[in-house]
């Protein structure tokens, strides 16, 4: 977020507690109370978890599942009977069965088999409440690796936008040397004097033509003349018609050429190197300077300014 | 006007809430009245231990008059009293028997004020929860006023103190959640109530270079000032903060001011500077781009009123009724419930200095219209003035008898205290100083 000015009697407390509220829940979805999460996990679970994976109505049916059947069976179980006289006449006559078979493998058995069903039944609680953590514990999980996914991709997106960023920074730093030297070969060359010498107070003739003759080194940088575009066209016509329109009322009054300059630059916005001769001499629109500044090398190298340098003109002249 | 002040401890080293509380309303009454303070030798809120000292003493030019503490706490009765009268089933007497162990258990200073209680106008009585102000209250009769300082813990929910809010002759509140929970426990919308809260001795022109020179910090960073305990929540903070630390892009640093009871995180962007003088604590205010509370039971956060004096924005724990009601009322803070918000909110203080600069000029607006110390003085006149007029009223209910006493029929605290109302008053706002506490 930018910095910004806040008027005091503007901010409202409870509006920015909204608003960032509202941010939150726009980037991590719903918040969850521990509650609604246990509830999300009985309910929603196949918003969450893998349906093949694990049945959605699991913890109903633990719920609904009845308990196990058991029976009780102790070591006398089978001498017992309602009446004491049967059960006392069984018990007599143990010994005598006994000559037959051997009951007590069977009543071990049995009695065992009875305490294993105890034993399952209360394995089937802990397996009840392992599940039900295990499941309220995957549907934490799930949102919270949905929130992580988020965050690594806004994070993904940062580091994107971080490298694109680095990438331009970088781009600007290699070509910075460069355009520091087209500078010091745009600064006035030791020819120069002579020709602002020539540009006498009063004498505009000079001055045109030195405005001029780079209009047509502009046109003619290209191996062919007659292809030149359209635009080149109108750019020419463009400078006819100043120079139909008279020459500035600063040069008339016979003001040195610098002066006459300030009244044809482009305007505060324009860097320092834009007020000097050469600068005018090539004509360069006034933005075109603060593009190569911010890294736009492409167009300063396509000018023929950044191409051959002004002094270049000046020799060919 | 005559005025006796009665407070657990005192003293210009005791920087507790209630006694830094209480010592400020002392000294700034005697410049409208003749104030007396009545407290304890004790000078340690844990055992209550008489230290050694005068019995009579000036502090600050106000006459100091202490009393024997009859016994130090036995902490473990103590735990053992209150785990029976917060969370089972109780009676007055148990109730009683935990005030008593509470302490400071003070006879000598009872007896004096019952024995005394013609001789002043007003006994301004603060903290509701302890010996001196239960039996205190009772024994000055009808001249009792109370400061409560109450906050949301189990103690509201006792039975004994009920009669308290209700028998005094007045209450100064330090807020207005205060005053919603007392009177929704106690039912005293009778009794005159005025939310009032302290003043701060807050420089006009403090120095944050000063501070920075001295310390050696040059980077932004937020502030937290008060005693480093979990109690305040300051393990929670620093949880929040290392989260925050973990954000390539944050560049604020911590800094924390007080006595640690806890170890501080080592990380280089945590600076621990330990106890401050005022200056330097202003200074660092100051100098902070943001003040953080993270204390979940406040009943007035001073320190959020200096930070605002200052002109500094609030970062407070939204959990906390009272903190959350003094960022809204107060349109100067934020209020965090959750590690999300904790970091979205000091992210868009850290990026938006003008946020923050614009609500800490709220703050000092709110703090310069609600607790500059003229407001606060005038407020405790009207409620003087008010009470001379008004004819006075019963003194406490008398405890009921011998056998209902012991009857165990009594909620625990914590049932009681969960039922009370919750939340932030952000509306209405505290009333302005002149019309407060008129009739």
């Amino acid at each position: 977020m930018a910095d910004f000015n806040v008027r005091s009697d503007s901010v409202n407390v409870e509006q920015i507690m909204e608003q960032i509220r509202a941010r939150i829940r726009e980037k991590r979805g719903v918040d969850y109370t521990e509650q609604q999460i246990r509830e999300l996990a009985a309910v929603k679970l196949e918003k969450f978890l893998d349906p093949r994976g694990v049945r959605s109505d699991l913890l109903n049916e633990f719920r609904r599942g009845d308990p196990d059947p058991n029976y009780a069976f102790e070591d006398d179980t089978i001498f017992r009977s309602t009446r004491g006289v049967v059960q006392f006449m069984r018990r007599m006559l143990a010994p005598v069965l006994k000559l037959f078979f051997n009951p007590n493998p069977l009543i071990h058995v049995l009695h065992m088999q009875s305490q294993i069903n105890d034993l399952n039944a209360g394995r089937h609680q802990l397996y009840y409440e392992l599940i039900h953590n295990l499941v309220v514990e995957t549907t934490r999980l799930g949102i919270e690796v949905k929130n992580l996914r988020m965050r690594v991709e806004s994070l993904d997106a940062r580091v994107d936008f971080s490298e694109r960023r680095a990438r331009a920074l970088e781009g600007a730093v290699m070509y910075r040397p460069q355009i520091e030297e087209e500078r010091e070969v745009l600064r006035p060359s030791p020819i120069a004097p002579p020709e602002r010498m020539a540009r006498a107070p009063g004498s505009a003739g000079p001055a045109t033509e030195i405005r001029s003759a780079p209009a047509v080194a502009t046109a003619s940088p290209g191996p062919g003349q007659g292809a030149e575009s359209s635009g080149q066209r109108s750019k020419r016509r463009r400078r006819r018609r100043g120079r139909r329109g008279g020459l500035p009322a600063a040069a008339i009054m016979g003001l040195p050429a610098g002066s006459t300059q300030a009244t044809t630059s482009p305007g505060p916005s324009a860097p320092p190197g834009a007020s000097e001769p050469a600068t005018e001499t090539v004509a360069a629109p006034p933005s075109s300077d603060s593009e190569i500044e911010t890294g736009a090398s492409g167009h300063g190298s396509s000018t023929p300014s950044a191409a051959s340098g002004p002094g270049g003109f000046d020799d060919e002249q | 006007m005559k005025l006796a002040v009665v407070v657990q401890r005192y003293g210009q080293a005791i920087s507790g809430g209630a006694e830094l509380h209480a010592r400020y309303i002392a000294e700034h009454l005697a410049r409208h009245a003749e104030v007396d303070v009545l407290t304890t030798y004790a000078s340690d809120y844990v055992t209550w231990r008489n230290e050694p000292g005068p019995a009579r003493e000036r502090i600050n030019d106000i006459p100091v008059q202490r009393f024997h503490v009859q016994h130090e706490r036995d902490l473990l009765a103590f735990s053992r009293q209150s785990a029976q009268v917060f969370q089972k089933p109780h009676s007055l007497v148990d109730e009683l028997r935990w005030l008593d162990a509470e302490g400071p258990t003070s006879p000598a200073l009872v007896n004096h004020i019952a024995a005394h209680a013609g001789l002043y106008d007003f006994w301004l009585f603060f903290s509701y929860r302890y010996y001196q102000s239960y039996h205190g209250a009772r024994a000055a009769a009808g001249r009792a006023v109370l400061v409560p300082t109450a906050e949301r813990d189990p103690a509201i929910g006792l039975a004994l103190f009920q009669p308290l809010f209700r028998g005094v002759r007045a209450l100064m509140y330090n807020s207005p959640e205060e005053r919603v929970m007392i009177q929704a426990v106690s039912g005293n919308h009778d009794v005159p109530g005025v939310v009032v809260g302290i003043g701060s001795e807050v420089p006009r022109n403090p120095e944050p270079l000063r501070f920075r020179h001295k310390y050696d910090i040059h980077e932004r960073f937020a502030i937290y000032v008060g005693r480093i305990d979990e109690n305040k929540g300051c393990k929670e903070l620093f949880e929040f903060f290392e989260g925050y630390l973990r954000d390539v892009y944050g560049r604020l640093s911590l800094v924390l001011v007080g006595q640690s009871l806890l170890p501080t995180p080592q990380h280089p962007r945590i600076r621990h500077l330990g106890f401050l003088s005022d200056t330097d604590k202003f200074d660092a205010m100051a100098a902070a781009d943001l003040l953080i509370i993270p204390s979940y039971f406040e009943s007035l956060s001073m320190v959020a009123l200096e930070a605002w004096a200052l002109g500094r924005p609030v970062l407070a724990n939204g959990k906390c009724d009272v903190l959350k009601g003094q960022c809204l009322r107060s349109n100067a803070g934020l209020s965090y419930e959750s590690y999300e918000e904790f970091l979205a909110l000091i992210r868009s203080l850290e990026k938006n200095p003008g946020l923050g600069r614009a609500l800490g000029e709220n703050g000092r607006r709110f703090f310069r219209e609600h607790y500059e110390w003229p407001v606060i003085e005038q407020k405790y006149l009207d409620v003087f003035e008010r009470l001379k007029r008004e004819p006075a009223r019963s003194a406490v209910e008398p405890l009921p008898p011998w056998l209902a006493r012991r009857r165990r029929n009594l909620p625990p605290g914590e049932e009681v205290m969960a039922r009370l109302p919750r939340g932030a008053a952000a509306t209405p706002t505290e009333e302005p100083a002149a019309t407060g506490a008129r009739p």
